[in-house]
């Protein structure tokens, strides 16, 4: 019984996560955020805004990808009937 | 050196390859999965058939045009891919529940299969892909013309936009799959995407290592401007591409093909949501580094647009150039392909189909092949597509930059974005709301910015561009109502996104929906809940399997037609012929046909066989909420408690019931051997007496000898009675029943008692009608009857003047005979009793009769459907009446 309250809550804080990421990225990358990143100047040769864009970009696809198979394995294995809407 | 012609062999040889991968791929998927095709990455890499030329070639010219923005088209997908669980999974499931083959097919689906709006839905996408094609047109144009030193453009327009459709017919229309799915065109656009990858990336390391010597060398002296571009990089127009390119990779019609239509499995989706975005990361890597190098190797006033050409032949690398144009011509064929693909589709399914339905409907008898005419029409409307998209190239005159023209696409799209997002996340949302949403997005797209992009070459004049049409200022299209200080597609996205959804919501609030749009909502909302999705029932009652079939026949071939009823026949356990056309049947068989032609036409096709359409109590509960589905599931509990206490109640009926009859069991082997016991005594004592033999004279022997004959013959009467009930109790007695009269019956039995009764003193008289009365019955068992109740008046009538009378009548269909004698009757207590087996009236006295004659003749007379009662009269004495059907 114990277990399965674990994992419930181990599998929404995945979803929590899931979420979380893309509203970090929204934010990263959107004004007035991502202006702040506005600045002269290089970091090894490349101009900043240009590797603020990037490497947010990167940490989100990072994200996504470690966030992924444990969603997948939730989708498959998850409550009938679809996790999110249950909870909602 | 590269010519014209060189590049002509290149092009046709790597579409041969191209088409030798979709025809094995196509000929192995037919025979078996093939298990590379299935991967995650085949997935995705069909996905990035997102990145077109206009990635191609246009990423470079926007970047040197405003520096970082052209990053924004993939920052928005890469958010949509990230967010992957809360809106693409949903998507993907809806698609695949109920066999959606368009963009087009879901949102008409989701509100109530509406033509209408799969209608206007398809003329949004074509018109909005239009300028997409022409830009695919104009790149291949301007590359091609790049290498060839052409200056001439119509012609070559022309031909590649003629070779493009040819291809797209070949590859995509090839035949028709029951769910849309095109296993062959995944896999050659799959090819496609890594070329595209390989030759941008190969120029990008070209431009960064071999001209510019280093990412700081390519940095080292570029001024602010070339990275934030002309204005506020971080600004309106940054948060709107990104909003755009976002809602385009969900609103894309081929995006949606790929995506949700061409789906195999929901796993992919997990892994395309971080592989994606990582290729496009591949992609947008090197797009800065050409266009800065780009900007400073070539001569000024050279078209950026075309840097990822120019450059390689700039430094007589003709073996990159070639791989750069393959990649660009790969770039634009996959879109091409699978654009034409996914809006003819929709065309064929929601503009052709109903028409041509209404033909069918017209001459139902007549058999005709649908597959053919779909196939025609989404040729030829391949053709229109590409026709169209040539003629906005044509029309625009193709100076605009790649980019600009891809936006007014995007823009167009994103009008699906309200009512798709409402629709599967808003129970509210109604078809009135996506109708009149959906055109003001339109209409205002198509003032503010389609019509603009042709400078007052089409509709708008140049004039009313500026001026605004007839004078009025308020109307200009860029600044809308005095709308001013945004850029125009800033402008343009505000006023029709921002309006349709306005329009989306507010009408949707103020409209009911019906009842297939409210639950085809429900299930859209709730797809996780309902897996497996049930889909609409039909009353059947007029459907007939036959029209079903031939119906079938016509739009999914004769064999899948065959082995579709074939196996639903089988489902509902009929070994042979057509399965019959309930609800289920006529639901699935839709099914299967809105895979191939959209749910709407499929929906209006099968009602128009089967009959009004009406939705079923089970779906009407699927439409309910959560809290009405509560109320349901509780109500089925108590009706199953309820259903389980009545069990309950019944077996302890049924319980006492038995142990009843175990009890009159019991009690009636005790009366048996009780009643046996008497004369078994008397018989056996006798016996002894008579081993005996000084002790009795031959006269008492003479006597004890026949009381032991009486004795045994009681006896065996006893058993015989015994015998008869159980056998007509158990009901394995059947008398043969034939038209008899009653009279003569009647008589007999008097005749045969006569004697008996004269020795006992008692006038029996019989009041026959005159006309005799015809019975259904067995006479010899009749008279048996008779004879028992005769004599047991005759036996126990204790008054001075015994009479009996026999009494004929005849009651509705039924006849009585009544016997009444003058001893006085029974009590009512004793009625009941009489009957009982063993009982003996208070009349009878301690003698001969088991007490079985009464119960043997009831049972016979109810083995015979009539009955023997007892009745009262009056004056309160009892008669038994013998009730008999008239012959």
């Amino acid at each position: 019984m114990r277990d399965r309250a674990n994992l419930q809550v181990t599998r929404r804080k995945m979803r929590d996560r899931s979420i979380a990421l893309v509203l970090v990225g929204i934010v990263a990358l959107l004004p007035p955020v991502a202006g702040m990143a506005l600045i002269d100047g290089t970091v090894a040769g490349i101009p900043i805004p240009v590797l603020y864009v990037f490497i947010v970009w990167t940490a989100l696809i990072v994200g996504a990808a470690a966030l992924a198979p444990a969603l997948q394995e939730q989708d498959e294995t998850g409550t009938p009937g679809g996790s999110d809407e249950t909870e909602r | 050196m590269l010519t014209g012609n060189v590049l002509l062999i290149a092009c046709l040889s790597y579409v041969a390859l191209l088409f030798a991968v979709a025809f094995v791929v196509d000929r192995r998927a037919r025979r078996r999965p093939v298990e590379w095709l299935h991967s995650p990455l085949v997935y995705t890499l069909s996905i990035s058939v997102y990145c077109t030329s206009w990635t191609f070639y246009g990423a470079v010219g926007s970047a040197a045009r405003n520096g970082l923005e052209f990053i924004t088209i993939y920052l928005g997908p890469t958010l949509v891919f990230i967010g992957w669980w809360w809106l693409l999974r949903k998507l993907v499931r809806i698609g695949r529940v109920h066999n959606i083959t368009s963009i087009a097919d879901l949102i008409s689906s989701r509100y109530g299969k509406s033509p209408s709006l799969a209608v206007l839905v398809t003329l949004i996408a074509v018109i909005a892909t239009t300028p997409y094609i022409a830009l695919q047109l104009q790149s291949v144009t301007r590359s091609y013309q790049v290498i060839a030193s052409e200056a001439e453009s119509f012609a070559t327009a022309f031909w590649i936009a003629a070779g493009m459709a040819l291809f797209a017919i070949l590859f995509g229309t090839r035949n028709l799959d029951a769910n849309e799915r095109h296993h062959g065109v995944v896999a050659a656009i799959a090819v496609e995407a890594i070329v595209k990858l390989v030759a941008l990336i190969a120029v990008g390391i070209f431009a960064t290592y071999g001209i510019a010597g280093g990412f700081s060398g390519i940095f080292a002296d570029v001024p602010t401007e070339a990275i934030r571009g002309a204005g506020d990089i971080f600004g309106p127009r940054w948060v709107v591409l990104t909003f755009l390119s976002a809602t385009a990779i969900i609103c894309l019609p081929r995006q949606f093909q790929v995506t949700v239509v061409e789906n195999i499995e929901e796993r992919h989706l997990s892994t395309a949501s971080w592989l994606f975005p990582l290729y496009l990361l591949g992609m947008t890597l090197f797009i800065m580094p050409i266009a800065l190098v780009g900007q400073e190797v070539m001569p000024a006033g050279s078209n950026p647009d075309l840097y990822v050409l120019t450059l390689p032949l700039s430094q007589q690398r003709d073996e990159l150039a070639l791989l750069a144009f393959l990649g660009g011509f790969s770039s634009a064929t996959s879109m091409v392909i699978v654009a034409a693909i996914a809006v003819s589709t929709m065309v064929s399914n929601h503009i052709v189909m109903p028409a041509a339905l209404k033909l069918i409907a017209a001459s139902r008898g007549v058999s005709g092949d649908v597959r053919s005419l779909l196939l025609i029409s989404r040729r030829v409307s391949i053709g229109v597509i590409l026709g169209l998209g040539f003629l906005y190239f044509h029309l625009s005159g193709g100076s605009d930059a790649l980019a600009s023209i891809g936006l007014i696409a995007f823009t167009g799209v994103a009008q699906f974005l309200p009512s798709l997002i409402g629709g599967i996340f808003w129970r509210g949302a109604t078809r009135a709301g996506a109708l009149s949403g959906l055109l003001a997005g339109f209409t205002l797209w198509a003032y503010t910015l389609f019509l603009p992009s042709f400078e007052g070459d089409l509709i708008l004049t140049a004039a009313a561009l500026s001026e605004g049409p007839w004078g009025l200022v308020l109307l200009r299209p860029q600044a809308l109502f005095g709308l001013t200080g945004y850029d125009p597609l800033v402008h343009a996205v505000i006023w029709s996104v921002g309006i349709n959804t306005l329009v989306f919501v507010t009408i949707s609030s103020l409209t009911r929906a019906d009842d297939l749009e409210r639950l085809q909502g429900g299930q859209f909302v709730d797809v996780y809940r309902s897996a497996g999705g049930s889909p609409t029932l039909i009353t059947a009652g007029t459907a007939h399997s036959e029209d079903l079939f031939v119906l079938a026949q016509r739009i999914l071939g004769r064999d899948p037609a065959r082995r579709l009823f074939d196996e639903m026949a089988r489902t509902q356990g009929t070994a042979s012929g057509l399965p019959y056309p309930s609800d289920a049947m006529i639901a699935r068989l839709e099914r299967e046909l809105t895979g191939s032609i959209g749910a709407a036409s499929a929906h209006a096709m099968v009602t128009g066989i089967a009959g009004r359409q009406t939705v079923g109590m089970t779906e009407l509960i699927d439409i309910a909420d959560e809290t009405q589905r509560l109320i349901e599931t509780s109500r089925q509990l108590a009706v199953k408690s309820d259903q389980l206490e009545n069990a309950a109640r019944q077996l302890r009926t049924a319980n006492e019931r038995l142990r009843a009859l175990d009890q009159q069991k019991d009690e009636f082997l005790s009366q048996v051997s009780h009643e046996l016991r008497t004369p078994m005594t008397s018989i056996r004592s006798f016996t002894e007496i008579l081993q005996d033999d000084d002790a009795t004279t031959v006269e008492e022997r003479a006597r004890f000898v026949s009381i032991i004959h009486d004795e045994s013959l009681r006896l065996t009467r006893l058993l015989d009675e015994i015998l008869d009930i159980s056998r007509l109790e158990a009901g394995t007695a059947r008398f043969q029943l034939e038209p008899i009269d009653a009279n003569a019956v009647i008589g007999a039995a008097v005749n045969t008692i006569t004697g008996v009764a004269r020795s006992a003193g008692v006038t029996i008289t019989t009041e026959p009608l005159p006309d005799g009365v015809p019975l259904k019955a067995n006479a010899d068992r009749l008279r048996q009857v008779l004879i028992n109740i005769l004599s047991n008046a005759v036996r126990y009538n204790p008054v001075d003047d015994p009479k009996i009378t026999v009494r004929t009548a005849m009651r509705g269909s039924d006849v009585h005979i009544d016997v009444i004698d003058n001893g006085g009757g029974v009590t009512r207590e004793e009625a009941e009793l009489v009957f009982e087996k063993f009982a003996r009236g208070s009349r009878s006295g301690r003698d001969q009769g088991a007490g079985l004659g009464l119960p043997i003749s009831r049972a016979i007379m109810q083995a015979m459907n009539g009955d023997l009662t007892i009745e009262f009269a009056p004056n309160g004495t009892s008669f038994f009446r013998i009730r008999l059907s008239k012959a």
